[in-house]
């Protein structure tokens, strides 16, 4: 059997948004093992079994499970590639330890590569050779997309957002509500009665949008954004339409789906003519939307992508809003998101943040771009068949925090929020979890010098 | 006697001939191949990444890898430094040309050094069992073949000539480095190239200082 031998899953219609979709050009097909592809050929024999990763990886440093070092994981996806395209992998597959892809096979690579892998990245930045660990992962779980074997609970993720808009299903008449009843929050919070949280309204400054935990879990959050816009006095609105930063196709590793969800931002974008697209607190959405995207449709966005961590610093830095340092119960720590630190770039602007608007600020060991992933990565808080697994590996996490003695976790990602939530009740930790938003609009001084809250 | 070393001198030759013929294959399909056109705008400088790559990233302390097993991973540079060595003074030697008598001892002694930290690694290989539930035959085959090679070489080097089994044993390295996993000799380059093209056009590598918090 060769990848790609189970043929493609019959695909539903996905159609249902309320603007039709444009074909897209998918340019990106990482699941092609045959050296088309230079990085991927070049990664797929690059590994040489050193196993020097695995303390990096959180599995491994949870579970000590040689099964589940990072190196098996990249031996998965390159057994395969060496079983099909190398030599001594066609004639003496057992000599190099070359396989089929078979079904015992493939339910292994669910197993290890969807059930046990946050694609954090941390084994790529510290192996000794510099394989890209994740995005082999990444290739492989392309593999299983191809074959149809992403785990359901996943692939539902991805559905909703396809025939909805977002990944909870929630209708616009319920986002709008809920957006109204925070506008009169934004108003008694702001006492401006002409505050406003601005849905659809074109040529805007900015398109802010939203994960979609927070409208459906804690509307606060957006409430918290929405005072920071007004604080800073920009134009911006919301989409009624797309408005999810998420994209669980990315996870999946279907590039066609993960193409067609974004390119309902482009088009959301193109309605409402907004200057720059603004990303909610979310490490995979903003890598997705800023990084991925660009790549799925095949040409580079004709406008900008920031994520609202930088839009925040560059507000304070600007003096766009002013702020002060606010004294906490306890320390203040920080944890970075994977996506947006290692994989993205931005862990000095958080730390700006949090230097202008908490009194006491302590890092977690290791941190920013070598943070210990919290475990809800990789589309793990989606699959509730791993929750066991998930809740093991975030013993680093929950240690981490405990080491630094904070009573405050902020961390400016919902999915990286909730996990801490979930750490935060199994572990008996005893913190508050906030986003980097709350903490702003917490320290937000008025124009009058007054504390706003 | 003579002629048999003369056979098999040539087919040392013909087999470094052949290494590098598909190294060179690999490299051409490599760079063919290229990478990924990527249409993000970039938020830090691709060219610094990789350059950060081949450099600063290499740096033992900025590698886990490296720091948590610094061991291992000194004994992984000599023995990796050692099978450069051998393989270019082998290829110098079935050349016909000559290698001084007076630096044999020497350069004997420092592949004794190489082969046994080579060796060192293979009995970590087989002892530890986080690295034999990794391993199959080939990770050991590579090992032992390639401190071999460099043991026989260091005894050929110290006796001042070239003896059939260095031949021989030349010949099969030779031949089986781009069929088998030391074929990583290439794609390391390739790896290293395309990790930090990854990491600097977005903005990581190379990293500034870190140490922005109050309490550090």
């Amino acid at each position: 059997m060769v990848p790609g031998a189970y043929g493609h899953r019959q695909r539903k219609n996905y159609r249902s948004m309320d603007k039709p979709v444009k074909k897209q050009k998918v340019v990106s097909g990482p699941y092609r093992l045959n050296g088309d592809d230079g990085k991927l050929y070049a990664h797929l024999n690059s590994c040489v079994h050193c196993g020097l990763c695995a303390e990096t990886c959180v599995y491994y440093l949870a579970t000590g499970d040689e099964r589940l070092m990072p190196a098996r994981k990249v031996d998965l996806v390159a057994s395969v590639y060496k079983r099909y395209h190398t030599f001594l992998g066609r004639t003496m597959p057992g000599l190099v330890g070359a396989r089929d892809l078979d079904e015992a096979m493939a339910d292994e690579m669910v197993d290890l590569l969807f059930g046990a892998c946050t694609m954090c990245g941390r084994c790529s930045i510290h192996c000794s050779i510099g394989v890209d660990i994740s995005y082999l992962v990444r290739t492989g779980r392309s593999m299983l997309a191809e074959m149809g074997k992403i785990p359901k609970t996943l692939q539902s993720s991805v559905d909703l957002a396809l025939s909805t808009g977002n990944n909870m299903g929630i209708t616009e008449e319920e986002l709008r509500d809920t957006l109204n009843w925070l506008e009169e929050e934004l108003r008694d919070e702001t006492g401006d009665p002409e505050a406003r949280i601005p849905i659809d309204e074109p040529d805007a400054e900015y398109l802010y949008t939203l994960n979609p935990r927070e409208p459906k879990f804690f509307p606060l959050s957006v409430t918290a954004m929405a005072r920071v816009f007004h604080a800073a006095g920009v134009s911006w609105t919301l989409s009624s339409k797309m408005y999810d930063v998420t994209n669980y196709a990315y996870y999946t590793g279907d590039v066609s789906q993960a193409a067609t969800i974004a390119q309902h931002m482009v088009t959301e974008m193109e309605r409402l003519r907004a200057g720059k697209l603004v990303l909610a607190e979310c490490g995979h959405g903003s890598r997705a939307l800023r990084w991925e995207a660009p790549n799925y449709l095949g040409h580079t966005f004709p406008f900008d992508v920031i994520t609202s961590v930088e839009l925040m610093s560059d507000f304070i830095r600007d003096g766009r809003i002013k702020v002060e340092k606010r004294q906490t119960k306890g320390p203040v720590t920080l944890h970075d998101p994977c996506n947006l630190a290692r994989t993205g770039g931005i862990w000095k602007e958080q730390r700006y943040v949090l230097s202008q608007t908490v009194a006491d600020f302590v890092e977690m060991h290791p941190h920013g771009i070598d943070n210990l992933c919290c475990g809800g990565g990789g589309g793990q808080l989606a699959m509730s068949e791993y929750n066991e697994r998930r809740m093991k590996i975030a013993e680093c996490k929950a240690a981490q925090i405990r080491n630094t003695g904070a009573r405050i976790v902020v961390s400016p990602c919902h999915n990286c929020i909730d996990q801490l939530m979930q750490i935060n009740g199994a572990f008996r930790m005893g913190v508050q979890i906030k986003t980097l938003s709350e903490i702003v609009a917490d320290a937000l001084v008025s124009e009058s010098n007054d504390v706003t809250t | 006697m003579e002629g048999g070393i003369e056979t098999l001198l040539w087919i040392s030759r013909i087999s470094l001939l052949f290494c590098l013929l598909f190294c060179l294959y690999y490299l051409l399909r490599i760079i063919r191949a290229g990478r990924p056109r990527d249409y993000a705008k970039p938020s830090g400088s691709a060219t610094s990444g990789v350059r950060y790559a081949y450099t600063g990233a290499m740096h033992p302390g900025r590698k886990e890898s490296a720091y948590l097993h610094l061991p291992t991973y000194i004994a992984g540079l000599v023995y990796h430094a050692g099978t450069l060595m051998a393989l270019l003074i082998f290829a110098w030697w079935i050349s016909g040309l000559g290698i001084p008598a007076a630096v044999q001892p020497l350069i004997a002694i420092l592949l004794a050094i190489t082969a046994i930290t080579g060796l060192s690694l293979l009995i970590k290989r087989a002892v530890s069992g986080k690295l034999r539930s990794l391993s199959n035959p080939e990770d050991y085959m590579a090992n032992f073949i390639v401190s071999l090679f460099q043991l026989i070489l260091a005894l050929d080097l110290w006796q001042g000539n070239i003896s059939p089994i260095l031949l021989i044993t030349g010949s099969i390295l030779l031949i089986y480095i781009p069929l088998g996993k030391l074929r990583h000799c290439v794609f390391f380059f390739a790896a290293r190239y395309h990790l930090g093209y990854f990491y600097g056009s977005r903005g990581v590598w190379p990293p500034a200082t870190q140490k922005l918090s109050q309490h550090g």
